[in-house]
């Protein structure tokens, strides 16, 4: 039997998850192994082979990681060195000198990735339009040469000013380094991010040469075991932009896979979300340190044009940037709270409650683990309220203590505040709620979308948990909880296309743009995207490419992207004024006459190869039904109630009301009174949730 | 209407709920703005106000702008009263009715709550913005001169008036501003960012008040207050009590050239409260860098924010707490017709002088001071197709050292969180060459914790000729160091850097830049903090290593010594060369002329 199978790898845990051509499912959560992730992976895919029998052959292996991100923040990336235009080597130390926190005289910048003395500079100097001020002086590049070979870094990233109009002084560079020092690493920004603005480039390449050795020998590790195991399927990977790539590209451009993880869950969401008509859906992630929310609108995910690695979670408002590494490449969009199950409970010293973004960890652990923790947190508030089982999560690996979680909660919470034990965890289980809820807004509200009109799809551990609560507040009606919402990530894998997507500087103004002119731009972005889908192995039929221009009124200081619609360069052309003016005014709220200049300022492409077959299964089997039993659960206004815990089986074919609880292996969803829930014929469990009143 | 304390959940559900407001509607002027300096710079801050106009939320925004939103509105409700109906929206600018400086446009627009109308026969509670608009008219591109003498040069003055009433546009207003501004769209565009951003902030009270109902949603802001008064009153009262006065120079105004300004700032600190006195500081000067009073209350409340050991929300409560005291007539608070379009400048110069005076109150959580705030840099002109270009630049750079760690090397300045703009744009978009923009050695004062380096950036000019302006400073009073550190580097502006031809010019200047010629400029350095014959040896060759000291800066400043030309620490000769320098007192190298205004 042909199995396709997705591994998500994370801190704590590589879940894998397998699915037959027959549309069974199949899954495994193995410890990881930070020492060598391909260890862990190995370990998980015997099991999973084992239990799928003798004639299992994998044909497909997706699989998302937290190398990139975790080497970046564990400063363990590659020693690099830098070689840029001369006047120019701290452009990558100095920023853009924004900071992400005021009034904190001890906050302190990253670390550059590369240290100022191995910042080197040749002479040369190209204008803007690519034409050459200053030829490059080769004595200066083996100068240069010279002091990496004495400080044996192992990778280069070179990017000198203007090279995205003109790339020629950066190839010379390029393959001097490549001539003297064969076995070094080389990234060159042309080729990564081909794009104005030298500070963004500059970081992103640099962040790429960093990655690129231990990338590659990761990968090379994983596939060695791979072909050990007899596996001859393709190796691909999660990229931050929701797309997979392959290995090998993964392995050049290492820079596009560091959100991986986070991205896979939000393209399982979009492609559900698109099998099910949803015309916009926020997702909410929630696990034990943070929650994460992103939006899909008509089945796709959105995108933002940068992100910051190692920028800590979001103030509330995504306004105030530089606590990270910049990275110019595009990734889903996701808001990002420090709110989880680990996060710790506490007053401050007006007497407010306070939720995180301090977390236990896995390490003292909430107060009910009993490994020593003594602050309450959001899971001993869950679970004093009955929400979770006291014999255990994880199928009962962990047992929990509740006498210890509610004498906590009473001395450090319901005592100062003058509350009940119960209505101090619950206020603070809302209080985690309305930070939550800003992440979730903060997504919505920067596409000027209303989030009522939004459903939810709520996964991760803790997301099936505080989905109804979250609504209710938000005015969302309609709740979408996944099968095996604690594994969504890696069956998010599952449901992936490959993508590349490249961008570049183009300045012309709309009207004085010729058809001819048009035509050679879109060819040759084209071309480029078609050639990487062949390489990948794509039929031309399965190859389907999407471009946008980015544009903006003359004198305007930001740019939007319009896509364009099908047709000749004429065709395009023609349309493309209107295009822009109903874009501004979508985007604004107001369009300027057609008589106002336009300016194009870039060219996007977003190449996809598509699969023949359909890669969302018909449905997920809800699993087994486990016997039904009871708990007490205490609810605002009805206070202690004894309430069913049953299984996703039981809810098949039928609408159950609040208050219940559906307990699986891997999350538990609470459905508050008020609220109804069922299955739907996929398998995911939907709730109805009434407004608040 | 005050009703009991509401229960902690609740309250802390609204403070959420109301903060998260003010960040939505900065979020809407952030998206919709058309403008590079909302975008680029954040110039802009947003608000909820109850019905009095006291600050309840903050979005996240410019430090600069902490007290001004109640300032301005304070102002028009004195002036309309009870001549506010639904619908109407208030716009002004004028700073000396409660504003900053011109460009900055205040929109205001009230919420009237039905329920509560009657009673109170007046709005419940106001949504407010401030952007920083591109122009405003006036003599120069920008409405940013320093070298004007009275408000009346400096572009369109708009008293508190109504943009609508009762609905509807105010159509003749809107045609003067169109008219009276050098980029009409620019400026169109970024005020309707700025009724976006009100109209969100209405929809949001509108939501609170319908989950809470009108009397408990009062009762929340007042807790919310409130909760920010207790938090200040709490961090207050941890500190020690004293009084500290500390006296900073800036080198001159530009009209009475070379002629020093006095800033004095006094702070008294007695149980949970705080004054800021800055009694003492000179009077109002010619040149245009006059403060309103609202921005030097930005100015204290930031250093003081800074000391507190907690970050609380912006709003009334922490002004309970934290008094500022400026005298009319003075640069501090200065009276009509000051011009006062460049007050910037003075605003970044009152926050390093409150910090002086916290040091000597506080040493362990006070920084030493850092750049001075930004050079503002303009050239303009016509390009070789006689095309006009207008390029405006804010440099910043460098903090001072603190009492763990060093100050940062290419930072913004901590009263303002501007961004820097792209080389490759400037050359883009302008007849302009950048040859450099790099940090310098030796340039951050020497300290047990090294002050940032100071940056340059340095142009060629490509077009046939333009007028170049720079608002600089900290050229003859240089950036203080504390606890025994050294001062940072002067700024300086050279033209012709490195020829025959090379000439160092004033800190402010208004000239000709002809085609070919090179134009320098280079940041403060930051001062230092600590004894730098204390600094870590290993952190003074890891700065040679960096080549961000040099070898004799090692030797002079920090009494370091390495063997040979390696970056080996020659402990012997170390040690020798620091006990030499350490009897020899406190002055082993021009560096260390002690700092005129330092209070022991």
């Amino acid at each position: 039997m042909n199995l396709r199978i997705g591994i998500d790898i994370g801190g704590t845990f590589t879940d894998l998850i397998a699915i037959g051509a027959d549309g069974s499912v199949r899954t495994c959560k193995t410890a990881s192994t930070p020492a060598d992730y391909s260890a862990g992976i190995s370990v998980g895919l015997q099991a999973l082979l084992r239990a799928a029998g003798p004639d299992a052959v994998v044909t497909d292996l997706l699989h998302a990681t937290t190398i990139g991100s975790n080497t970046i923040l564990e400063g363990k990336g590659a020693p690099t060195a830098l070689i840029t235009t001369r006047g120019f080597r701290d452009v990558l130390e100095i920023r853009d000198l924004r900071m992400p926190r005021l009034y904190d005289i001890n906050w302190t910048k990253p670390v550059p990735l590369v240290p100022r003395e191995l910042r080197l500079e040749v002479d040369e100097k190209l204008r803007p339009d690519g034409s050459v001020r200053l030829p490059l002086d080769p004595v200066t590049v083996a100068a240069a040469i010279k002091t990496i070979r004495e400080a044996g870094v192992q990778s280069v990233a070179i990017c000198l000013l203007h090279s995205y109009a003109n790339p020629a002084h950066e190839n010379v560079v390029a393959s001097a380094v490549r001539a003297m020092l064969p076995d070094i690493s080389i990234s060159v920004s042309h080729a990564i991010l081909p794009e104005a603005g030298e500070y963004p480039r500059t970081s992103t390449t640099v962040i790429n040469a960093t990655l690129q050795p231990v990338v590659r020998a990761y990968l090379q590790s994983l596939q060695t075991r791979l072909n050990a195991m007899g596996i001859v399927a393709p190796l691909r990977l999660m990229q931050s932009n929701g797309g997979l790539a392959s290995a090998r590209a993964a392995a050049d451009t290492p820079a596009r896979i560091v959100e991986s993880g986070p991205a896979a869950g939000v393209v399982g969401a979009a492609a559900l979300a698109a099998r099910l008509g949803e015309a916009r859906v926020v997702t909410f992630d929630m696990g034990g340190t943070t929650a994460k929310a992103g939006l899909i609108e008509a089945g796709q995910v959105t995108r933002a044009a940068a992100q910051e690695i190692g920028a800590g979670v979001m103030a509330g408002a995504r306004l105030l940037v530089g606590g990270g590494y910049l990275l110019k490449l595009p990734a889903i969009d996701l808001a990002e709270v420090g709110a989880g199950g680990g996060s710790l409970c506490r007053l401050d010293a007006g007497g407010a409650p306070k939720v995180g973004p301090l977390s236990a960890g896995a390490l003292p652990g909430p107060v009910c683990y009993g490994r020593g923790g003594t602050i309450p947190t959001i899971t001993d508030c869950n679970l004093v309220l009955g929400y979770l089982d006291p014999a255990g999560l994880a199928g009962g690996t962990i047992r929990l203590d509740t006498s210890a979680a509610r004498v906590a909660i009473a001395r450090q919470l319901a005592e100062p505040m003058g509350l009940s034990v119960e209505q101090a965890a619950l206020g603070m289980l809302r209080v985690a709620a309305a930070t939550m809820m800003r992440a979730i807004r903060a997504v919505s509200v920067e596409r000027g979308l209303d989030v009522r009109a939004c459903a939810m799809m709520a996964f991760g551990g803790n997301g099936p948990l505080f989905a109804a609560s979250i609504a209710r507040e938000l005015g969302i009606s309609r709740i979408i909880v996944p099968p095996m919402p604690g594994l969504f990530s890696a069956f998010g894998l599952l449901l992936a296309e490959t993508e590349h997507h490249l961008s570049r500087t183009w300045r012309k103004r709309l009207d004085q743009l010729t058809p001819e002119v048009l035509q050679d731009a879109l060819d040759e972005i084209l071309i480029d995207g078609d050639r990487r889908l062949a390489q990948d192995g794509f039929e031309p039929e399965l190859r389907q490419a999407g471009v946008s221009v980015m544009a903006r009124y003359i004198g305007q200081s930001s740019e939007i992207p319009v896509a364009l619609a099908p047709g000749t360069a004429e065709e395009i052309l023609a349309g493309l004024s209107e295009a822009f003016g109903a874009e501004h005014n979508r985007v604004y709220g107001f369009r300027a006459p057609a008589t106002e200049p336009v300016e194009l300022t870039g060219l996007t492409l977003l190449a996809r190869g598509t699969s023949a077959v359909p890669r969302l299964p018909e449905r997920i089997p809800p699993g087994a039904a486990h016997p039904l039993f009871h708990r007490n659960a205490w609810f605002e206004g009805s206070g202690w109630v004894e309430t069913s815990v049953i299984g996703r089986a039981a809810l098949v074919g039928r609408t159950v009301p609040g208050p219940i609880i559906v307990q699986e292996y891997d999350a538990t969803c609470l459905v508050p009174p008020g609220a109804t829930a069922t299955v739907d014929p996929f398998g995911n469990i939907c709730l109805a949730v009434p407004a608040a009143g | 209407m005050q009703s009991a304390r509401p229960d902690p959940i609740t309250a802390e559900l609204f403070r959420n709920a109301i903060v998260a407001l003010a960040d939505e509607m900065a979020l809407t002027i952030y998206r919709t703005a058309y403008s590079g300096v909302l975008k680029n710079i954040m110039d802009f801050s947003t608000a909820i106000c109850d019905g009095q106009g006291r600050l309840v939320a903050q979005g996240l925004s410019l430090p600069g702008h902490l007290a001004s939103i109640p300032s301005a509105l304070r102002a028009c409700i004195a002036l309309f009263g009870d001549d506010i109906a639904p619908g109407d929206i208030l716009i002004m600018n004028d700073p000396y009715s409660g504003g900053m400086h011109l460009p900055d446009i205040f929109i205001f627009r009230p919420f009237l709550h039905p329920a509560v109308e009657g009673e109170t026969s007046g709005p419940m509670a106001w949504a407010a913005t401030v952007c920083h608009h591109t122009d405003v008219g006036g003599r120069v591109p920008g409405s940013n001169a320093s070298d004007s003498t009275e408000i009346f040069a400096e572009g369109l003055c708009i008293p508190p008036l109504k943009l609508f009433a009762a609905g509807q546009p105010n159509t003749t207003l809107l045609r003067m501003i169109e008219r009276n501004v050098r980029l009409p769209k620019r400026v169109m565009g970024d005020l309707r960012a700025q009724l976006a951003a009100c109209e969100i902030g209405i929809r949001g009270m509108a939501d609170l008040v319908a989950r809470h109902g009108p009397e408990a949603t009062l009762a929340l802001m007042g807790e919310t207050m409130d909760h920010s008064e207790r938090l200040v009153r709490h961090c207050l009262a941890e500190l020690p009590d004293g009084e500290a006065m500390f006296t900073d120079w800036i080198d001159d105004d530009q009209i009475d050239a070379g002629k020093p300004i006095k800033l004095v700032c006094t702070v008294r600190k007695h149980g949970e409260k705080m004054v800021f006195d800055w009694t003492g500081s000179s009077p109002q000067v010619k040149g245009a860098i006059n403060n309103t009073w609202s921005y030097t209350a930005g100015a204290s409340y930031c250093a003081a924010k800074c000391v507190l050991s907690i970050n609380m929300a912006n709003n009334d409560g922490v002004f309970r707490a934290i008094e500022v005291i400026a005298p009319p007539g003075t640069i501090m608070n200065a009276l009509s017709p000051a011009a006062c379009a460049a007050r910037g400048l003075t605003g970044f110069r009152a926050a390093d002088c409150a910090f002086g005076a916290l040091a000597a109150l506080y040493p362990d959580r006070v920084f030493a001071a850092s750049d001075g705030g930004n050079t503002g840099v303009t050239i303009g002109g016509t390009d070789t197709s006689r095309r006009p270009f207008i390029y405006v630049d804010f440099l910043s750079g460098a903090w001072g050292g603190r009492p763990t760690s060093d100050g940062l090397d290419g930072n913004t300045n901590m009263f303002a969180n501007m961004a820097s703009f792209s080389i490759e744009a400037i050359e883009t978009d302008n007849p302009l060459e950048v040859l450099d923009y790099e940090m310098l050695p030796d340039t951050g004062g020497p300290g047990k914790y090294r002050g940032g380096l100071s940056l340059r950036r340095t142009w060629r000019m490509l077009a046939d000729e333009g007028i170049l302006q720079v608002r600089a400073d900290r050229a003859t009073h240089r950036p203080y160091g504390l606890q025994g550190g050294g001062p940072g580097s002067p700024s300086r502006n050279v033209m012709n850097p490195g020829t025959p031809e090379q000439v160092v010019l004033s800190a402010k200047l208004t000239m000709t830049l002809r085609q070919g010629q090179v134009f320098r400029h280079e940041l403060p350095g930051a001062g230092g903090w600590g004894d730098p014959l204390t600094r870590d040896a290993q952190a003074v060759a890891a700065d040679l290593k960096a080549e961000k000291i040099t070898r004799a800066a090692a030797a002079l400043d920090y009494g370091v010594m390495f063997v040979g030309d390696t970056l080996l620490i020659d402990e012997a000769a170390t040690r020798a060369l620091r006990t030499r320098i350490a009897a020899r007192g406190p002055a082993p190298s021009p560096a260390w002329q002690p700092f005129p205004g330092l209070v022991a």
